[in-house]
């Protein structure tokens, strides 16, 4: 199949505000998505973003292949998914694009920004995307260095904030 | 004693190395600081800084001592697709003759201070499990243990993986 790997531009922002609902579905936590498409296009593409994106494109002909329903925007003329988190459509899984995606990743963070570690977080029990990234040669950090995940945020952020 | 916390600059990353050393012998692994003072000048005082710091100072005991950088902690904002801003603390340690004095908990202050106002939505962070004194510090202020209590694992590429991953593919 054929498709293509590229930076996202701001209109890119209504899919990536798409799939990132698609995928919060998948990992059964949409309540906890507060994200906006007016959101992403302030902090990605302004000035100074907080985040860039991956997109892979496959062209019109393959529209109608998407068969379970997710695709209701017929003014679309091409069919995104967003790097960021890297949802696949089921129909689009096993052409390699994932694979694309990660070598775009570490083209664009290696010897573009000379970078030296991609650090990321995946649910334990999410076998396919874990068996995905150990097929690709990463490491389990938490297992490996005991190293837990934390967070503050909400009403204990606020109350640290307190002088 | 008395201590200030100012942003860092680029003279102190002389001192920002000693205080990323010693908290990484601390952990046990200081042999993995590649990092040098020239790196942290370019990458944290460039035009596009990667982090940013804040130091902490203490003077000395009499008026003709020089400041004593003592702490400091080391942080850049990433992003949540589900929510937006974040702000990542990656460093964060006092010098231990100095513990004590509420040097830590001022720092974490600040940053929750700095965290609210650029509208972040939370603070993230990643700590070793046997690094109890810590995580106690974190969760007494209200810190959720996200691997525990939602199965989140870190994961990581080295630079070999990314070198790899990056060449055309073979088959």
């Amino acid at each position: 199949m054929d498709f293509s790997i590229r930076a996202a531009n701001v209109e890119d922002c209504k899919d990536i505000a798409r799939m990132i609902t698609e995928l919060a579905e998948y990992e059964k936590v949409t309540d906890q998505v507060k994200i906006t498409q007016r959101d992403l296009e302030q902090d990605g593409f302004s000035k100074n973003p907080f985040f860039h994106g991956i997109i892979a494109e496959v062209p019109e002909q393959h529209k109608s292949k998407e068969g379970d329903g997710k695709n209701t925007d017929s003014n679309r003329n091409k069919t995104t998914v967003a790097s960021d988190k890297k949802w696949l459509y089921l129909c689009f899984l096993g052409k390699g694009i994932g694979k694309a995606l990660m070598s775009k990743v570490a083209q664009v963070i290696g010897s573009g920004r000379g970078c030296h570690q991609l650090n990321f977080t995946v649910l334990d029990w999410n076998k396919s995307s874990v068996d995905f990234y150990l097929h690709q040669g990463c490491t389990d950090v938490t297992t490996d260095m005991g190293y837990h995940y934390m967070s503050c945020k909400g009403e204990a952020m606020e109350h640290l904030a307190q002088p | 004693m008395e201590y200030k916390l100012r942003k860092a600059e680029p003279r102190d990353v002389s001192d920002i190395l000693r205080l990323v050393k010693e908290l990484a012998k601390y952990e046990e692994m200081e042999n993995q600081v590649t990092l040098t003072e020239k790196d942290l000048l370019e990458d944290g005082f460039g035009d596009t800084p990667f982090y940013h710091c804040i130091i902490a100072e203490i003077q000395g005991e009499s008026s003709s001592d020089d400041l004593k950088v003592v702490g400091f902690a080391m942080y850049y904002f990433t992003y949540d697709p589900w929510v937006g801003k974040q702000l990542y603390l990656e460093d964060f340690y006092v010098t231990e003759e100095y513990r004590g004095l509420g040097i830590g908990s001022d720092i974490l202050r600040h940053l929750s201070d700095l965290a609210m106002k650029t509208r972040c939505n939370g603070m993230m962070f990643v700590v070793a499990e046997n690094n109890e004194s810590s995580i106690q510090f974190y969760k007494r202020r209200g810190a959720e243990d996200l691997s525990q209590e939602e199965g989140w694992r870190l994961y990581r590429f080295g630079k070999d993986s990314l070198v790899k991953m990056a060449s055309p593919s073979e088959e």
